[in-house]
C-alpha cells in the first residue's frame, strides 16, 4: 500500500467519523452553556452528557489524526531515503503520540464519571498531557528533523543534485 | 512609578514603532528590484527567518483574541497553540525545501508561481492568487482595526490624547505599518519581524511569570478556582467540548503551512540546509511566546468567576485589563508593544503577498507575462492595498468579521492539498488542484455568508480542508498522471 492510499484511507474515516457526529442529534448544552451572572462567559455544564449521542467519537477521531499527521510527514520524506530505520522512528514517533492522547483522553473520561482529578504543575493531570504531551509529542518529530537532517531531509548527494540542476538551468536560460 | 503608567506605556510603544521606521528606512537601500521586494532575494540567515516565520503565524489575535477565548471557553481554544509543533513540522517536513528549490530553478516570487511552476496551469495560479487576496483583505482589515483600537485605549489614557478617534488611531498606526511595508518591501517586513518576534517572546515569558504571581497559590489556586465554578473550562477541551476542540487542531496543526505569509517566507533563506536551524527556533519561539494566550486567559477567567475582579465588558479586554490592573507599568510596556508586534509582523507578510497577488500573480496568471517596472507598482499596490483594507475596517463591521473568520480556514483549506501534497506527489493533477481549491471556496464561504452553526462547534474551515484534501486525492487517483516539467520531476525526487 503506497502512503497516499493510507493517507486517502485515514481522511475518509475520518469523515466517516465527522459524518457520524453531524448526522447526531446534539444533547442541550453541548457546546457549553452561558453563565447565569457573567455575560459572554460559558460554562462547561455535564460534560458526560455532551458526549451521550457520540460516545468516543472524539477518542477515534484523534487517533485518526495523529496517524494522519504522522502519514503525511511520512510522505515529506524522499521516497529513495525512506528505509528501516526511519520506518522504526515513525513507529515510536507515532507510538508515543498515541500513548499522550490515551492518557489524556483516559484522564478526561475518568474525570467525567467520578467528578476528581489530580493537580500537577498547577492544572489537571489531563491538562497537562494536552498543554505538554500532545504539543511535545509532535515536538519529537521536530527534533527528529534536526537531528536526521542531513540523512533523510537534504542528504549531502541530494544537495549537490539541485546544485547540479541550478546549475544545468542557468546553462540552458544562457543558450537561450 | 503608577502614576507614570500610561506614558511609560505611550513611550514603549513609540519606541517600538520608530525602530519599525528607522528599520524601513534601512532595508530601503537593499530593496533595488521586485524580487528583494518580495522574497528578500533569498538571501536571509536563520535567525530572520525562524523569527519571521513564528511571528507571522502569531498574530494578534494570538495576544488579544486567545485570552479572550480562554477567559469566554476555558481551554477549548488552546488547542489551536499545542499544534503548533504539528504545524511547524508540517512546514519543514512537506514544502520549505522544495518551495525553496522551486523558488531558485524558475526565480519564483510568490505562492501562486510555486503553483503555476507545478501544475502548469494559469488557471490553478489565478485561483491561488485570487484566493490569497481574499483571505488576505479581510485578514489585514481586522489587524488594522485591532491596531486602531489598541492604540485608540493607549491613548485615550493620557489627558493629550483623550478624545481620540478611532479614525486617528487607524491612521497612525497604519502610516507606520505603511511607511516600514513601501519603502523596505519584505526585507522590511522580515527585519521588523525579528524585532517583533524578540519582543513577542520577552513579553509572553514575563507576562506568564506575573500571572502566576497573581494568586498566592499560583496557578494551581487558580485552578481550584475553576474547577469548584465549573471543572470543565480547565479540563482539557473547555467548554466547547471535544469535537470542537478536535477540529481546530485539525485545521490549524495540518493548515499552518498552508497559510501564504507564512509558506513566503520558507524560500527566502539563504541556504537550504538553514532549515535545520529554523525549525527548532521557530517552534520554541511560538510556544514561549503563546504562553500569554494561556496565561492571561486562565487567570482572568479565575479572577471573574472567583469574585475578585469584576466582569469584562467584553471577552477581548481580557489581556487589556490584566495588564492595564496587575502588570508592572514597565511590563505593560513591554507586552503593548509586544501586541503590536503581534498585530504588525502578521500585517506586513499580508500586505507583501497581497501586493504580489495584485502585480505580479493575477497578470501573470491572465497576461502569461508581469508588469513593468514591478518594483514601482509593488509599493503602490502596498499603499492601495492598505487604504483598501483601512477603508473596509472602518466602515463595515460585519464584513471585516465575515472576512476575518474567512482568513485561516480558507488559506488552509483551498492550499493545503495543493501545496502540502502537491509538492510531494507526482500524480496530483491540475484539475484537482483547480476543484479542491474551488469547492473550499464555496464551502467557506457558504458558511459565513448564510452563518450555518455546525453541531458541537465543529470548525467550518475544518469541514472545508477536509473535504478539499478528499477531492484533490480522489480525482488525482483517478485521472492518468501527466508528465512534470524536467526540473520539477527532479526537484520532487530530491
Amino acid at each position: 500500500m503506497k502512503i497516499i492510499h493510507l493517507i486517502f484511507a485515514l481522511l475518509l474515516v475520518i469523515a466517516g467519523i465527522t459524518i457520524f457526529v453531524l448526522t447526531g442529534e446534539p444533547p442541550t448544552g453541548a457546546t457549553g452553556v452561558p453563565h447565569p451572572d457573567v455575560s459572554g462567559l460559558s460554562l462547561g455544564g455535564d460534560g458526560a452528557e455532551k458526549l451521550s449521542a457520540i460516545g468516543r467519537a472524539p477518542y477515534y477521531f484523534q487517533i485518526c489524526v495523529i496517524l494522519l499527521a504522522a502519514s503525511l510527514l511520512y510522505l515529506g520524506v524522499p521516497p529513495h531515503r525512506r528505509d528501516h530505520l526511519l520506518r522504526i522512528s515513525f513507529v515510536a514517533g507515532i507510538t508515543f503520540a498515541l500513548f499522550v492522547w490515551i492518557m489524556l483522553w483516559g484522564g478526561y473520561e475518568s474525570y467525567l464519571l467520578n467528578g476528581e482529578t489530580t493537580v500537577v504543575f498547577g492544572f489537571p493531570a489531563p491538562t497537562n498531557w494536552m498543554f505538554w504531551g500532545i504539543w511535545g509529542s509532535f515536538v519529537a518529530f521536530d527534533l527528529f528533523y534536526v537531528f536526521a537532517f542531513r540523512r533523510y531531509f537534504l542528504h549531502p548527494d541530494d544537495e549537490a543534485a539541485f546544485e547540479a540542476l541550478v546549475r544545468e538551468m542557468e546553462e540552458e536560460r544562457e543558450a537561450n | 512609578m503608577e502614576e507614570y503608567r500610561q506614558p511609560i506605556i505611550l513611550l514603549f510603544v513609540a519606541a517600538y514603532m520608530g525602530i519599525c521606521i528607522w528599520v524601513g528606512l534601512w532595508a530601503m537601500r537593499r530593496t533595488k528590484s521586485a524580487g528583494d521586494f518580495f522574497v528578500a532575494g533569498r538571501g536571509l540567515g536563520p535567525w530572520v527567518v525562524s523569527l519571521a516565520v513564528f511571528s507571522s503565524t502569531l498574530s494578534g489575535f494570538g495576544f488579544v483574541g486567545g485570552p479572550g477565548l480562554v477567559y469566554a471557553t476555558g481551554l477549548s481554544s488552546i488547542w489551536m497553540a499545542v499544534c503548533s509543533a504539528l504545524g511547524f513540522a508540517t512546514g519543514y517536513y512537506l514544502i520549505a525545501k522544495r518551495i525553496r528549490m522551486i523558488a531558485e530553478v524558475r526565480n519564483a516570487m510568490s505562492l501562486p508561481d510555486i503553483v503555476f511552476a507545478r501544475y502548469g496551469s494559469d488557471a490553478a495560479r489565478l485561483l491561488t492568487a485570487g484566493t490569497i487576496l481574499l483571505g488576505v483583505l479581510g485578514y489585514l482589515a481586522t489587524q488594522i482595526l485591532a491596531m486602531g483600537v489598541v492604540l485608540q485605549s493607549i491613548l485615550a489614557g493620557t489627558e493629550m490624547f483623550a478624545n481620540i478617534s478611532l479614525i486617528a488611531s487607524v491612521s497612525i498606526s497604519s502610516a507606520v505599518l505603511i511607511f516600514y511595508c513601501v519603502t523596505g518591501g519584505i526585507v522590511a517586513s522580515v527585519y521588523t519581524d525579528l524585532v517583533q518576534g524578540i519582543v513577542m517572546i520577552i513579553a509572553g515569558a514575563l507576562v506568564v511569570i506575573t500571572a502566576a504571581s497573581i494568586f498566592d497559590g499560583g496557578f494551581a489556586e487558580a485552578t481550584g478556582i475553576l474547577l469548584a465554578e465549573d471543572g470543565e473550562d480547565i479540563m482539557p477541551f473547555g467548554t466547547l467540548g471535544p469535537m470542537a476542540s478536535l477540529s481546530w487542531y485539525f485545521l490549524f496543526g495540518l493548515g499552518l503551512a498552508g497559510q501564504p505569509h507564512v509558506a513566503t517566507k520558507m524560500m527566502m533563506n539563504r541556504k537550504l540546509s538553514d532549515n535545520k536551524a529554523i525549525l527548532p527556533m521557530t517552534v520554541f519561539g511560538y510556544v514561549i511566546a503563546a504562553m500569554l494566550w494561556v496565561s492571561v486567559g486562565i487567570i482572568m477567567r479565575a479572577l471573574v468567576l472567583g469574585d475578585v475582579a469584576s466582569p469584562l465588558s467584553g471577552a477581548d479586554e481580557a489581556a487589556p485589563a490584566f495588564l492595564s490592573t496587575y502588570a508592572h507599568p514597565i511590563l505593560a510596556g513591554v507586552v503593548f508593544a509586544g501586541l503590536f508586534a503581534a498585530i504588525m509582523s502578521t500585517a506586513d507578510g499580508f500586505l507583501n503577498i497581497g501586493a504580489a497577488a495584485i502585480i505580479h500573480d493575477i497578470p501573470k496568471a491572465i497576461r502569461r507575462r508581469s508588469l513593468e517596472n514591478e518594483l514601482f507598482w509593488a509599493r503602490t499596490a502596498t499603499i492601495i492595498l492598505s487604504l483598501v483594507a483601512a477603508a473596509i475596517a472602518l466602515s463595515s463591521g460585519q464584513l471585516i468579521a465575515l472576512l476575518g473568520a474567512f482568513g485561516w480556514g480558507t488559506f488552509a483549506a483551498a492550499l493545503v492539498p495543493v501545496v502540502l501534497i502537491g509538492l510531494n506527489w507526482k500524480q496530483a493533477s491540475a484539475r484537482a488542484a483547480i476543484a479542491a481549491i474551488s469547492v473550499s471556496l464555496l464551502i467557506n464561504f457558504a458558511i459565513q455568508i448564510w452563518q450555518i452553526q455546525i453541531p458541537y462547534a465543529i470548525s467550518g474551515g475544518f469541514l472545508a480542508m477536509l473535504t478539499s484534501m478528499i477531492l484533490f486525492i480522489g480525482l488525482s487517483l483517478i485521472e492518468k498522471p501527466k508528465a512534470l516539467p524536467k526540473d520539477i520531476d527532479r526537484i520532487m525526487e530530491l
